[in-house]
């Protein structure tokens, strides 16, 4: 199921032309591209998608591949963090007639980040609905807000708006006075109060914010878009593990959103029109990024 | 004319033996300031395990994650505001019969205000990273506003105490003959060379002036900043305009009550009748009255807009003050720490010393607890429900630890005002000796 | 509602079969030869093991597990993990009707699936095995046809213009179906035969945004009988967007260095303002000690 050869020599060239110094990170296999100067040796047939820094993503043959210690230096994923991705604008939109409380989700994201039983990024709220006067479930991120109020409020930069549209955390800055916590209407921030889950399993890994681990105690975390899958050209932990297409992410400049369970692409614009979606409390300004369409009985 | 002071004759050597006889280390004080240290060190072991244990130790969660040492904090520099009021204010006013009190007002100010900083520290998640504040500092934080404004305040507050304590200083270092070395040397220091010379005290006074001047603002905005730690954000209960001035209001309830009590201390303690007269608690008292008018008149506001429009979450927030789980706490406040002092002390007998003490006492306890209560309800009504966490999360009950650590807030201002107090005369003795001269002429 | 009814059904078919499974667990499950010599009419690739991946995830993983994980439910006889080899070993034609007739536990798929949906199913299987090779009929010297695809768009009429060749020969009535490539995934602009000229008009909406010379990421397949081309091309179709980061611009949330400039400008006048008359104070301390002497100096 490997592509057609001559497409490779092109996306070669295409890559040669971006000069791949640019070219960001690469997938679960931790490893960096560096070069692919000397790629005219032996493909081995696997392919990583790779995000570069043009935002193009591309598929790269793992031969080109070299371990580097880059992945492991705080400096660089600092900076990485902090810069974003160029060009993109993520949105997330949560189709409420879909969801059943599989809870999925949640366990997703709680595994991916290191938190406690206790602790959510995404909570899977049980609401009353005070027309039909039943309930429904409504998963609650981060709404990552054009126009966050959690960031206003922050002493030292710990928490930041990325030209991408995310809100992330460096918990290397933060100081730990939760005046974002208690800034942030949705109550999507969560705080480290004890030492964190597995702290001693993850002591010696190199942190990374757009992951937000390892945790540390005495700082805030939150839903970070799973930043870190985004670079690989992946959807975020959540939304790939929810088994009934609750989810649409993507990009809205593309103006397309993808479903994480049936992998279907629609129109971002055509989605939230059609059904009628909304922000939560659009009436405090903050410009959600995560769009709610309404949870109607889905008689389909 | 000065009416409040004692009726009789005094010589100036009479004043200045009544007022300096306080600065002395007798084995009460030495008691005294051992039993404070002790309490002060069980406390600085609860922080201890809050450093080692992380604010888990605390009884914050989520939902509630500003708690005791936010309400405290607020508390402290409330109270610390009656500086400005008492020495600033009515002192540029000419109003004479507070400035036998006006050291008292700035020594409640500098011990607040230094520990209120110390409060905000005991809240962080991670004290070992403040230097960030100043490294990577944000101006669009109200924190950072604040950290500006207490320590300016805090520095304000200390020359404001100590440029009016210069002829005193003199006074101790020329008159005060059997202390200790280290103490004559310190009063050598910080005398400046004080000869008593009209061009120093014209200094002296042009200085005063300045600050008394600059202090106006500087507290205004210290108090009116901490109201926006919570006003500057979306949660009903906290999203209101009149939140500074409703602070500052109830700042001078919280700052009287504390006044008062530490004369009360003072003038027993220090045998000082014929210099804090039952006049100056009566005046005081009646200045409790008009703060406090004016508090009860922004609580009313702060309720009855909310009550009236009943908007959604405002309307949630105000039935849980009025009628719900925070009705007892809110009315205990309310009637019993605000509204029945008020009246009482409407009535004379109820100005005199020790009764006004004792409800300055239940005011003060009143003002703490209604921080704590503009504090906690409206993180435990936040908008989307509180899901998928432990029970405990729905309420919020400090720890022990949480509450040692507060205590140990109280103590630090008792042992920071107790060592003052020994240290130099409490009362302004060079402005005594003026006003009394000015009688007698 | 209507996987919900299914999933029931279900559940209903495996309890009742329970027994009938016990006395038929010893039988082989034979499969006549012309049911396993049968074949796919189609060529497997990525979209089919898509498409097979979610079928399979709805209805296969509950008793099988994950492919390759040999977490199947544990029954009599157990359903066994379709990526092992025991599994592998078998015909496609073979799975094929099991899949389709059931038997015992295993419930009848005749009724949910189509056959090229069943299909699919296989071919997500088969991306388990490194080794499978598709079988293909023998076409009786028929070649199969190599097709080449040449894309253009018609601004006259908003539509991509595929055309296939096979040989410099138009070919007719081959399937093309047409995708514009997101960050996520595949957005489907249509699928539609060849005519006579082996030419197929696809429908592009004009509004949708591409990047920053308006070139749209398209992705073009072909497919008749075992047939297959796909090719990959950025187009001119669209306006060109120009991508905003989302923290352009001073605000109340930017970072400090991109702090609104009068609070920046209030902020420090005011605290270096009240500073500097707290220091002349300081400063002025020195004045009081020298009018303390100054005078000393005049009566000495």
């Amino acid at each position: 199921m490997s592509k057609a050869n001559k497409n490779d020599k092109s996306r070669r060239k295409f890559l040669q032309n971006l000069g791949l110094a640019g070219v960001s990170a690469v997938g679960g296999t931790a490893l960096l591209l560096q070069s692919c100067s000397d790629s005219k040796d032996s493909a081995s047939g696997k392919k990583v998608k790779v995000l570069t820094q043009d935002n193009q993503l591309v598929e790269v043959d793992v031969a080109n591949l070299k371990p580097s210690d880059k992945i492991k230096d705080l400096d660089y994923l600092q900076d990485r963090g902090r810069e974003g991705i160029p060009g993109k604008k993520f949105v997330m939109v949560v189709d409420l007639a879909k969801c059943k409380n599989a809870r999925k989700c949640m366990s997703a994201c709680q595994n991916a980040h290191q938190l406690k039983p206790e602790m959510h990024h995404i909570n899977v709220l049980e609401m009353n609905d005070p027309v039909r006067k039943t309930s429904y479930y409504m998963p609650k991120t981060c709404q990552h807000c054009d126009n966050p109020p959690c960031v206003s409020v922050c002493p030292v930069d710990a928490t930041f708006k990325r030209q991408d549209g995310i809100v992330l955390i460096d918990n290397e800055r933060c100081i730990g006075c939760r005046f974002c916590v208690a800034a942030c209407p949705y109550s999507a921030r969560t705080f480290n109060w004890t030492e964190p889950k597995d702290a001693k399993e993850f002591a010696e890994v190199t942190y990374d914010m757009e992951l937000n681990v390892p945790q540390k105690k005495g700082t805030v975390t939150k839903c970070a878009f799973s930043a870190d899958r985004l670079r690989e050209g992946k959807l975020p932990y959540c939304v790939s593990a929810c088994p009934n297409g609750v989810y649409y992410f993507g990009d809205s400049n593309e103006d397309l959103v993808t479903n994480g369970t049936t992998k279907k692409t629609v129109r971002l614009s055509e989605l939230l029109e059609e059904n009628a979606a909304y922000t939560l409390m659009p009436e405090l300004g903050t410009k959600p990024s995560v769009y709610y369409l309404p949870p109607r009985q889905n008689k389909g | 004319m000065n009416d409040t002071l004692s009726k009789e004759i005094l010589t100036d050597d009479q004043i200045e033996q009544d007022l300096l006889k306080n600065i002395n280390w007798g084995n009460k004080f030495k008691l005294w300031l051992a039993f404070l240290a002790v309490s002060l060190i069980i406390c600085l072991y609860f922080y201890y395990q809050q450093i080692e244990h992380g604010l888990g130790v605390t009884g914050l969660h989520d939902y509630v994650s500003w708690g005791i040492y936010i309400s405290n904090f607020v508390f402290f520099v409330a109270t610390s505001l009656i500086g400005m009021l008492i020495s600033s204010v009515l002192g540029l006013m000419n109003v004479s019969w507070v400035k036998p009190l006006a050291r008292i007002a700035e020594l409640v100010a500098v011990a607040f205000a230094m520990v209120a900083g110390l409060i905000i520290i005991t809240d962080m998640g991670r004290p070992d990273r403040l230097l960030n504040v100043f490294m990577h500092g944000r101006v669009q934080s109200p924190i950072v506003w604040d950290i500006a404004v207490v320590v300016t305040y805090v520095a304000i507050s200390i020359l404001l105490l100590y440029i009016p304590l210069l002829p005193d200083i003199a006074l101790c270092r020329d008159k005060l003959k059997n202390v200790p070395k280290w103490q004559q040397k310190m009063y050598k220091i910080l005398a400046l060379g004080w000869k008593g010379k009209a061009k120093q005290f014209k200094l002296m006074n042009n200085y005063t002036r300045i600050l008394l001047i600059l202090i106006i603002p500087i507290a205004l905005s210290i108090h009116t900043v901490t109201s926006w730690l919570f006003a500057m954000t979306l949660r009903s209960g906290w999203d209101s305009p009149i939140f500074g001035p409703y602070f500052v209001s109830g700042a001078f309830v919280a700052g009287c009550a504390a006044v008062i009590i530490t004369m009360y201390f003072f003038q027993k303690n220090y045998k000082l009748d014929k210099y804090i007269t039952i006049d100056h608690f009566d005046r005081m008292g009646r200045l409790l009255v008009l703060v406090a008018l004016v508090y009860v008149y922004f609580n009313i506001n702060e309720i009855i807009v909310p009550a009236y429009k009943t908007n959604t979450a405002d309307a949630k927030h105000v039935q849980e003050m009025l009628s719900g789980h925070e009705s007892i706490m809110f009315w205990m406040v309310q009637l019993g720490g605000l509204i029945i002092p008020f009246l009482l002390i409407l009535f004379r007998p109820m100005r005199r010393p020790l009764p006004l003490m004792l409800i300055s006492i239940v005011i003060l306890t009143g003002a703490w607890f209604k921080r704590v209560l503009i504090v906690v309800p409206t993180q435990l009504a936040p908008y989307y429900p509180i899901q998928n966490v432990p029970e405990k999360w729905t309420h919020y009950m400090p720890t022990v630890p949480e509450i040692a650590i507060t205590t140990g807030s109280f103590i630090l201002v008792l042992i920071i005002m107790s060592v003052l107090a020994k240290l130099f005369p409490v009362i302004p003795i060079w402005e005594i000796k003026e006003e009394i001269n000015h009688n007698k002429n | 509602m209507n996987y919900f009814k299914y999933y029931k059904s279900i559940i209903l078919i495996c309890l009742c079969s329970l027994v009938m499974a016990n006395v038929q667990a010893q039988n082989e499950w034979e499969v006549t030869t012309e049911q396993d010599k049968n074949l796919s009419p189609f060529m497997f690739d990525d979209e089919m093991v898509l498409e097979g991946k979610i079928s399979y995830e709805n209805s296969c993983t509950s008793c099988h597990g994950m492919p390759g994980q040999a977490d199947y439910t544990p029954m009599a006889p157990p359903p066994g993990d379709p990526g092992s080899n025991q599994f592998q070993l078998q015909n496609d034609g073979a799975l094929f009707h099991k899949i389709k007739l059931g038997r015992g536990a295993m419930p009848k798929f005749e009724d949910v699936f189509a056959d090229d949906e069943t299909w699919n199913i296989i071919a997500y299987i088969r991306s388990f095995n490194e080794n499978y090779k598709q079988p293909i009929p023998d076409l009786g010297g028929v070649e199969i046809p190599k097709y080449d695809l040449k894309l253009a768009f018609d601004e006259n009429v908003d539509k991509l213009v595929v055309k296939v060749f096979s040989k410099e020969i138009p070919q007719p009535e081959v399937e093309v179906s047409a995708f514009v490539k997101g960050t996520f995934g595949k957005l489907l602009l249509g699928k539609i035969q060849t005519n006579e000229l082996g030419i197929a008009y696809l429908d592009v909406d004009p509004k949708l945004p591409g990047d920053a010379e308006g070139k749209l990421h398209i992705m073009v397949k072909a497919t008749k009988g075992y047939a297959l081309a796909k090719l990959n091309q950025k187009m001119k179709i669209v306006q060109p967007t120009i991508r905003k980061s989302a923290i352009e611009g001073r605000h109340i949330w930017s970072t400090d260095k991109m702090a609104p400039i009068w609070l920046k400008v209030s902020f420090f006048i005011t605290i270096f303002g009240v500073w500097a008359v707290l220091f002349f104070i300081v400063f002025g301390f020195r004045n009081i000690k020298k009018a303390g002497r100054e005078d000393d100096v005049m009566i000495e």
